[in-house]
């Protein structure tokens, strides 16, 4: 039987065309998104800089990765034409900064809104809104309002630098944030300090966390789904940030990436059924996002919990809680070192003088953000982007699915393989830019 | 026992959008106390009480419809056309917010299809927008996005029953009767015609060199701030002008000049009088303006 689902609830709206068995299990979901808005046909024509303004626009949640991805590939377009520029280390960890609030305030909202909301809905039991996380994400990005002007949408970023110049205010500000974010972060998503949950090192002690992680994983259980939601295995990282690089694993093997192995597919895009097109590593599906980028960095907890049940459900939404803490830890290191001697900007020579092609990449919440342009004195010819989720929502074949689609074939109904699909953090805005 | 009064009803649809509008309204931060107020019929994210496939089958009575992102007709949410799905909610509702410049006046989705692509009553400043015989009943909250305090502002209007004085492209005075210049920190520099120089100070106006719009720009960001602490000129970026119906320009980092002198003026201001007055403050030098605020950082 061949069944058309709504998904809401994810930044936008997609369609799933089940098959199901006679029992109502899942043999095939084929993924369609349908509002393409030409974000790059857009850019195209137009002043460099602006890329800047219109690049945050792609997605209202995470503007700041399109940012700094669009600032990161104009500054890579001055090195390649061989010119000069220059960034200190403070422009950099600020770039981190607001990144890495973004990308906390996206894991809060997911958990929140979408996983915890979607679980309880399965099981049939009531879930209030959580106003305390929306709270909390919201000091997420005041945190990063305090460098960028505001969240959503800032431009704050520019190839040579950043345009704040913040002053010890900000960093206490930006302290006193960072605490109530930790102490949200232990008292309510955890249920334990960061030292006890650092001692953690198998997936029953996750589960008996107090905290609404533990929670969302014990519904998880309790639904049957801990163990199901397998994909393919296959993980990529291609930003590289504090304490993430760029890496393709395989089963057991681990190399260095190289973004000229990726690829786009456009054999899935028809009009009016779907505007995604897939993004292949050698010719390939492959996972990006936080279960990649935690067993790139060697998260012992969920590296071990990996080893153990391999790339189910419940350890995709681990990595994405163990995360936020990862986060946290670096944004307290970035903003206890910043050097506020150092300058903000340092301006390089003109754009109009420049020609070239570049390339930049960020860990975006979902996954590994490619943006790609080439300019010419001052004007940009070509505009292209890959974003996170066609890595994670790629169309394939029944025989040869994507990583979402293998994660909900063997489903036992098609709710449970719609919150499969949930599991990867969905995003139709990003996917059909 | 009086009985408990109705909850005010909101329906929130979205059009072509980046969901922009619906994060920044989740900042808000007395959502609380406001949502304790309202019911959602249907929101994107929001629990609501009906899915998204009821709202376009049932086309819900509502208090008050939100529509964010841009508007073309052949556009489907939930397998309807907005060109159908839009007025039937207009239609059975009390009233309507276009949120955000998409909503208002198209933005920046309509560049990539400017014939087809508008807000709901205004394509960009002309009333031609699918609801334009609406418009007495819709309120535009322009701004990308637009600010939470400026939906809920207008949302608590609604529920005390006053009346928004709108301008004459329909945003609430009360909002954009300010230029973003009107609170931004470096109006010292600008009343003296200090230019900034450089990306990455504080000190310094942008209007000069690096685009500031603030002077032209109506809107509230440097009275009631962003995410309570910043905005874009604290920031050290210029305001884009997002509120308003040309946005997005372009050239947006550079200050268009003629003669060295911007070519937009002030808002309010002849071109003559900014002459005269620019020639004599520049004269003056003020070494306070001309020296770093704190130079002593470390
Ligand atoms: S930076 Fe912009 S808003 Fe601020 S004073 Fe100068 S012109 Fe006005
Ligand atoms: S300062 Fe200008 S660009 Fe920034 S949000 Fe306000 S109106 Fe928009």
């Amino acid at each position: 039987m061949i069944t058309h689902e709504l998904i809401e609830r994810i930044e936008g709206e997609a369609l799933i065309d089940f098959r199901t068995d006679r029992s109502g299990r899942v043999q095939d979901a084929q993924i369609r998104f349908l509002h393409f808005r030409g974000m790059e046909a857009i850019l195209e024509g137009r002043h460099p800089l602006d890329a800047l303004v219109i690049a945050p626009r792609v997605c209202g949640i995470c503007g700041h990765s399109h940012l700094i991805a669009a600032v990161e590939a104009i500054e890579a377009a001055y090195r390649h034409s061989g010119a000069e520029v220059k960034l200190s280390m403070k422009a950099r960890s600020i770039r981190n900064v607001t990144k890495f609030s973004e990308l906390l305030q996206n894991h809060l909202k997911w958990l929140y809104l979408i996983m915890l909301g979607e679980s309880a809905k399965l099981l049939r039991e009531e879930h209030p809104l959580p106003l305390k996380a929306l709270n909390a994400a919201s000091q997420a990005n005041r945190l990063a309002a305090l460098f960028s002007g505001q969240w959503p949408h800032s431009s704050y970023a520019l190839p040579g630098g950043v345009t704040c110049d913040p002053t010890h205010i900000e960093i206490m500000q930006a302290l006193k944030i960072l605490a109530e974010l930790e102490r949200f972060v232990e008292a309510e998503v955890l249920g334990c300090s960061f030292g006890e949950f650092e001692t953690i090192r198998s997936y029953r002690d996750l589960t008996a966390l107090g905290g609404d992680f533990g929670k969302l994983l014990q519904n998880v259980e309790r639904l049957g789904l801990a163990d199901t939601g397998h994909s393919h295995g296959r993980f990529l990282v291609l930003g590289e940030h504090p304490g993430c690089r760029s890496m393709a694993i395989d089963g057991n093997t681990r190399r260095a990436a190289d973004v000229a192995n990726v690829s786009e597919d456009a054999s899935a895009v028809i009009e009016g059924k779907t505007y995604a097109k897939n993004a292949l590593y050698e010719g390939a599906f492959y996972e990006t996002g936080p279960l990649a980028r935690a067993l790139v960095s060697g998260r012992s907890v969920i590296g071990a919990i990996h080893e153990a049940h391999g790339d189910s459900a419940s350890v995709r939404i681990a990595a994405r809680m163990d995360e936020m803490v990862d986060l946290l830890k670096n944004i307290r290191r970035l903003i206890e070192t910043l050097d506020l001697s150092e300058p903000s900007y340092i301006a390089p020579p003109p754009i109009e003088t420049i020609s070239g092609e570049g390339r930049g990449i960020v860990e975006a919440p979902r996954g590994s953000l490619i943006h790609t342009l080439r300019i010419e004195k001052g004007k940009i010819i070509a505009y292209a982007m890959i974003t996170p989720t066609q890595w994670n929502l790629g169309n394939g074949t029944a025989v040869s699915p994507g990583v979402a689609q293998k994660a909900m074939i063997g489903a036992q109904s098609r709710d449970k393989a719609s919150f499969l699909f949930r599991t990867f953090d969905v995003c139709s805005v990003c996917t059909t830019h | 026992m009086p009985s408990k009064p109705a909850k005010f009803q909101i329906v929130w649809l979205q059009g072509i959008t980046c969901n922009g509008n619906t994060h920044s309204f989740l900042n808000d931060p007395l959502l609380g106390s406001l949502l304790d107020k309202v019911r959602f019929l249907y929101h994107p994210i929001l629990p609501s009480q009906m899915s998204l496939r009821e709202l376009v089958v049932k086309i819900p009575k509502s208090d008050l419809l939100i529509v964010e992102g841009a508007y073309r007709g052949d556009f489907e949410r939930g397998g309807a056309v907005m060109e159908k799905l839009l007025p039937a909610l207009a239609a059975r509702a009390k009233n309507i917010v276009a949120l955000g410049s998409c909503a208002s006046f198209g933005g920046i989705f309509k560049e990539a299809s400017p014939e087809s692509i508008s807000g709901i009553v205004y394509d960009k400043s002309e009333a031609t927008g699918p609801l334009a015989a609406m418009r007495e009943k819709v309120i535009n909250l322009g701004g990308c996005p637009a600010h939470p305090e400026w939906l809920s502002f207008v949302i608590g209007m609604m529920l005390n029953k006053r009346k928004v004085a709108l301008d004459e492209l329909g945003r609430p005075k009360e909002l954009y009767a300010y230029t973003v210049h009107n609170g931004c920190l470096r109006n010292d520099y600008f009343e003296w015609k200090v230019d900034s120089r450089s990306f990455g100070t504080k000190e310094g106006c942008l209007y000069y060199e690096q685009g500031c719009q603030g002077p032209f720009t109506h809107g509230s960001c440097n009275k009631i701030l962003w995410n309570g602490v910043a905005s874009k000129t604290r920031a050290g970026t210029p305001c884009f002008g997002c509120t308003e119906p040309t946005f997005p320009k372009t050239d947006l980092f550079r200050t268009k000049t003629y003669m060295s002198i911007p070519s937009e003026m002030p808002l309010g201001v002849p071109k003559r009088s900014y002459l005269a007055l620019a020639g004599a403050a520049k004269s003056f030098h003020i070494k306070r303006l001309e020296e770093r605020l704190i130079d002593d950082h470390a």
